[in-house]
């Protein structure tokens, strides 16, 4: 399952391209009477847990912020003082004459004093000093303390992620942008509602290394849930499904659930993991097919004129981010070009993953190239925990930032991006063989690591919609934020690995001040 | 603030007896003017309108040969928020700053005193100028506590209108140097504006010997 995982997203569309040919379901007359919803309700989605079967190690849990160390956490210039019950106000000062100290007015609520003391002077020093005194009962120096929001996501001390780019202090600033923003998800579906949907499952040959021929399964009853991480009230807006030409744009495979979830996963509700900006409103928008939407004969498979019309759906009903973790290599597709060029003109921010085939060559990621054509576009790269390029990351001019999409080949399986999807052991039954293969659910969820290009956009999109929300409404003044703000990384200044650098979101989101 | 209009308050009060007992007169005034900074630009995209009135006052003291010297402090302090700029566009951000300056100037002039009912006069000086920035989400040392020394050159024109009292226009320039526009994350410096230093008019009210 994880090495279906980890192959990239052309890959899976490409073997359901393949699939598409290779099933024997279209001379089926019956098939023109399927999908069908069954019922327009199913039960609710099961939660399976966090899918880390190998776990050789803990992720790392030091969600602490590194700025502040970085920074400095104490205040220069004054200590804490607090000296014991009856010291005269002469043994108070000439105390703090010893350390060129002086006390300064009083503070209210506290029994402690604060003395202003050199601001050049160390102030632990100052304060150990003091702390000697015996008519000191104890000296601190005054460390910072900030305001920090933490999701309360039990899983979340497993998303490096977020903390790498400082999510918590941004957060402080815009907590996960606004439902009057919605961000357009055109992906694999996303699970966004529950249905029993009627398929006919055909025959097929599954053509690789082997070839490989699964029976038919006839008609089966496919159960669907929303994902319960994701679902909220009035969450999902003007779905779209161009791969069935439907409006229920059913998740069919997990890529655009858990690429959704990085955009706007439930957040500080204590149940599962956090997203980037989990107040938006989302819009699932299925523009590539999966492996059983091949299986299931979808009339379309992604291609680059459903991707076109996706984007155009997408600004026309309101979308204000449009995240494309998706991409191929080949000739160029103007288009897509077009219909990127049409959204940002509409006012949509368009994010694109810079691809996953570095070392298999890495040709231009088609879709990926526009980015330095257009203001408003922006490609991104994926690094991993040690915030550096990611194995699968492609390099090339069009890359222009880099934001967490997870390297396993680091941090093991942990080291990927955590979120809801399905559980794909109720999914991928076609990987154990025809022995074993069996109807899908997609009622089953379950907590992936997940790595990829795919996975550093949505931190991307999300990051935009924060933005957006906070006031930057025009997509080029986003793209130049992001740029701006963006921490170096590799050769210093732009580069082909890394673009710009890695996003931060925190110091976009403050912008300017009249000094500093 | 509260302590500075309390000791102009001190020092009007007590303005009048002591130039009785010397050749040295001693006033005292108050004043309220409108600044308009060399780094207009950065100023209106964080604060957006800086034209609300400035209140200020001091001492000051008339010595012989039409000569005076005053010492003056005021406050300028405003709240906007801050902002990104992208090509001509200006963003808000919606994240309160505000901007503290306190000038303290200190002026040496002459009196054009030909016993008329106005009297004009000129004046130079060396100011202090202490510079407070602070933004809602900032750490400590991303806020700003600073102080600049800058120069300064008025004019103005007093008559006299009653025993004790008297009233002023004045303008003053002033020029404080390589104050702003240090940071990347500063506004000022996108508008290479450096300047705190800027023209101010005022008008003054005196209280004490003629």
């Amino acid at each position: 399952m994880d090495v279906v995982r980890l192959i990239g997203l052309r890959t899976l569309t490409s073997a359901a391209a393949l699939l598409w040919l290779a099933t024997l379901a279209a001379q089926s007359p019956q098939l023109t009477s399927y999908p069908l919803m069954v019922s327009p309700t199913a039960p609710a989605g099961v939660d399976r847990g966090v899918r880390d079967l190998d776990l050789p190690r803990d992720p790392r849990t030091d969600a602490t912020s590194r700025s502040v160390r970085q920074r400095g956490p104490v205040l220069a210039g004054s200590v804490i003082v607090k000296f014991r019950p009856g010291t005269s106000t002469d043994v108070r000062r000439r105390l703090l004459a010893q350390v060129d100290g002086a006390p300064v007015a009083p503070v209210s609520d506290a029994p402690f004093e604060i003395a202003s003391i050199d601001s050049s002077a160390d102030p632990e020093a100052v304060a150990r000093l003091l702390d000697a005194q015996p008519d000191v009962e104890y000296a601190q120096a005054r460390y910072r303390v900030y305001p920090r929001f933490t999701p309360n996501d039990p899983q979340y001390a497993r998303q490096w992620n977020f903390p790498a780019i400082e999510m918590e202090r941004a957060w402080d600033i815009n907590q996960g942008a606004a439902p009057s923003i919605t961000v357009a998800v055109l992906d694999s579906g996303v699970a966004f509602r529950s249905a029993v949907m009627r398929y006919e499952a055909p025959a097929f040959t599954l053509d690789g290394p082997t070839t490989i021929t699964f029976p038919a399964l006839g008609v089966v009853d496919v159960p669907f849930a929303a994902a319960p991480d994701l679902e909220g009230a009035n969450r999902f807006v003007s779905p779209r499904d161009f791969i069935w030409e439907t409006a229920d744009p059913l998740d069919l495979d997990g890529h655009g659930t858990h690429v959704a979830g990085t955009v706007g996963q439930l957040t500080n509700n204590g149940v599962g993991v956090a997203g980037m900006a989990f107040n938006v409103r989302i819009m699932p928008v299925k523009v590539i097919a999966g492996i059983w939407d091949a299986i299931f004969g979808s009339p379309r498979v992604g291609t680059d004129d459903v991707v076109a019309r996706g984007i155009r759906y997408a600004v026309d009903n309101g979308a204000k981010v449009i995240n494309l973790s998706i991409g191929r290599s080949g000739r160029p597709a103007p288009a897509v070009h077009e219909a990127i060029a049409y959204a940002v003109s509409r006012g949509a921010f368009v994010v694109v993953a810079g691809g996953n085939a570095f070392e298999e060559g890495n040709d231009i990621e088609r879709f990926a190239e526009f980015a330095p054509d257009i203001d408003g576009m922006v490609a991104v790269g994926a690094i991993g925990r040690d915030r550096r390029r990611a194995f699968y990351s492609n390099t090339g001019p069009y890359i222009e930032l880099v934001a967490p999409g997870g390297n396993t080949r680091v941090g093991g399986t942990g080291g990927g991006i955590l979120q809801q999807t399905f559980d794909f052991d109720f999914v991928d039954t076609f990987l154990r063989g025809p022995s074993q293969y069996r109807a899908p659910r997609f009622d089953m969820f379950a907590y992936d690591f997940l790595q990829g290009s795919s996975m550093a956009a949505p931190h991307v999109a999300g990051f935009a919609a924060m933005l957006m929300q906070q006031g930057i409404t025009s997509p080029a003044a986003i793209e130049a934020a992001m740029k701006r703000y963006a921490i170096d990384l590799g050769e210093p200044g732009r580069d082909n690995e890394y673009g710009y650098g890695l996003i931060d979101p925190r110091a976009s989101l403050r912008g300017l001040g009249l000094a500093r | 603030m509260t302590r500075l209009i309390t000791a102009i308050g001190v020092v009007l009060l007590l303005a009048g007896p002591a130039r009785a007992q010397s050749d040295v007169t001693v006033r005292g005034f108050a004043d309220v003017g409108s600044t308009s900074f060399s780094a207009d630009r950065s100023f209106e995209a964080v604060l957006g309108s800086t034209g609300r009135p400035v209140f200020g006052g001091g001492v000051e003291a008339l010595l012989p040969g039409r000569v005076f010297v005053n010492l003056r402090a005021s406050r300028f302090h405003r709240t906007g928020q801050r902002v990104f700029r992208f090509n001509d566009q200006l963003f808000n951000l919606g994240i309160p700053v505000t901007v503290t300056v306190v000038p303290i100037e200190l002026t040496g002039g002459y009196r054009f005193d030909s016993g008329a009912l106005l009297v004009p006069y000129a004046g130079a000086g060396v100011g202090w100028y202490r510079y407070r920035e602070k933004s809602e989400f900032a750490d400590a040392d991303e806020n700003v506590h600073d102080q600049f020394t800058g120069f300064h050159i008025l004019g103005g024109t007093e008559v006299h209108l009653a025993r004790w009292m008297g009233a002023a226009f004045e303008a003053e320039w002033a020029t404080v140097p390589d104050a702003l526009g240090g940071s990347p994350n500063s506004v000022a410096r996108e508008f290479q504006e450096s300047n705190l230093g800027g023209f101010t008019i005022r008008g003054k009210v005196i209280v004490g010997r003629w």
